[in-house]
């Protein structure tokens, strides 16, 4: 081959920039993407997502019938492969919709809410590792693509296929910071406890996907006791904020980083025991409560107002927020490097369940 | 139907998409969410006759 040759060749193997550009353009022209560039999808690209699911593509993945609007499986294959998902992550595009629409929030309007309540996508199994899913260091941080992408085109999905954008049908007053960019692999293997997706009934290895919508995250950093009641009400204090209360009743949960969770463990407490603990300990008594405006959620109280005179209850008694267990979701996942572990608020009610990831068909997993 | 003033453009897009645009509706100062029952009162009150109004149309 000449210099010449090798030029062209080498001209021909390398993506034109330019032409990139715009066809990213062209994509923003048109009002499909959430502000980042998306990547332009052809119908090769769409022939490849569609390869990965048995699904049908014209198969109605939800409706929404105040819209008139409807989102195929083709419409989510379009939207994952512009979020930058890559085809094998397409199942967990379709089972991270599936479940997030078993919430009754998401499914009573919660994505036009002024909350702007970000999805939270939780992956169990062994498609962690043959995907490359993180979820050990910097679970809530950037680099990873498919915990960047999985939860974005769950976000171009409400923006493309309902035409849920912001100002018109999405009426977020603030929103979220990253809200459609919480996605992450539990750490089984440093967790002292069965997976999210055993606890909530799948068998063991399965590869499952758990989703809900929720309203904040905030740390708890706590590497100043070996004590487990101590870290644990270092915990409730953070779950027993006034300012996130809106109703009576309340679901919030914990993503504990492994340090927390095998101290946890290690001085006797199972899953189940942290939930219980939490359910008797987090909650306020009534003179904060109305100290707050907010009286009205506990008492015989109207719920989301302030209480009137007759409504009060007695000034120290205490109102518990979590009623249940599965008011309170414990997931595992981060860095065993520090005790730093994550709070975080449940927008409406967790279904308590996750999906399994369907497994591509055999044409595509043979890269047919 | 009234909803308050701060959510008058998603409005008039609800009722392009169901295919009536244009449609008539009522406002009332924003928020309501903090009001009282008192309060509620006072704004049905000062709205009431335009609702009759808007249903004799």
């Amino acid at each position: 081959m000449t210099a010449p040759d090798r030029d062209v060749a080498q001209a021909a193997a390398t993506p034109d920039p330019d032409l990139a550009r715009e066809a990213i353009e062209y994509c923003y022209e048109q009002g499909w993407t959430d502000g980042l560039p998306v990547v332009p999808a052809s119908e090769g690209l769409l022939e490849q997502f569609l390869a990965h699911t048995g699904r049908s593509p014209d198969e109605v993945l939800w409706r929404m019938d105040h819209l008139d609007r409807e989102c195929t499986v083709r419409t989510a294959a379009i939207n994952a492969a512009m979020a930058g998902c890559l085809p094998e992550y397409f199942p967990i595009v379709l089972g991270a919709w599936d479940a997030v629409m078993r919430d009754r929030a998401a499914k009573g309007g919660g994505w036009q809410s002024t909350s702007g309540p970000a999805p939270l996508i939780v992956i169990n199994g062994p498609i962690r590792d043959e995907l490359g899913i993180n979820s050990t260091g910097g679970i809530f941080a950037a680099g990873f693509r498919p915990n960047a992408t999985i939860p974005r085109a769950l976000g171009l999905m409400l923006r493309n296929a309902f035409g849920v954008v912001p100002h018109v049908f999405d009426q977020t007053t603030q929103g979220i910071p990253g809200r459609w960019a919480i996605c992450f692999g539990e750490n089984e293997e440093e967790s002292p406890w069965e997976s999210l997706a055993v606890e909530t009934g799948l068998e063991p290895g399965a590869n499952a996907v758990s989703c809900t919508l929720t309203r904040t995250y905030e740390f708890v950093d706590n590497r100043h006791t070996q004590d487990a009641e101590q870290l644990l009400a270092d915990f409730a204090d953070t779950l027993s904020r006034t300012g996130s209360l809106i109703f009576r009743g309340q679901s919030a949960g914990v993503v504990f980083c492994p340090e927390h969770a095998q101290m946890l463990a290690g001085a006797g407490y199972s899953k189940g025991d942290v939930k219980d603990w939490f359910i008797q300990h987090v909650g306020r008594a009534e003179a904060d409560l109305r100290r707050a405006g907010k009286d009205g959620v506990s008492g015989s109280g109207p719920g989301a107002r302030s209480a009137s005179e007759s409504e009060r209850a007695p000034a120290d008694e205490f109102t518990p927020f979590f009623s249940a267990r599965k008011d309170v979701p414990i997931i595992v996942a981060g860095a065993r490097n520090a005790a730093i572990s994550m709070v975080f608020r449940v927008f409406g009610e967790w279904s308590n369940t996750s999906v399994e990831i369907e497994p591509a068909p055999v044409t595509a997993a043979k890269g047919g | 139907m009234i909803c308050s003033e701060a959510f008058i453009t998603t409005a008039n897009a609800m009722a392009d998409v169901r295919g009536a645009p244009g449609y008539r509706y009522l406002t009332t100062p924003h928020p309501v969410a903090g009001l009282t029952p008192d309060q509620v009162r006072q704004r049905a009150e000062a709205i009431a006759d335009q609702v009759s109004r808007l249903l004799a149309q």
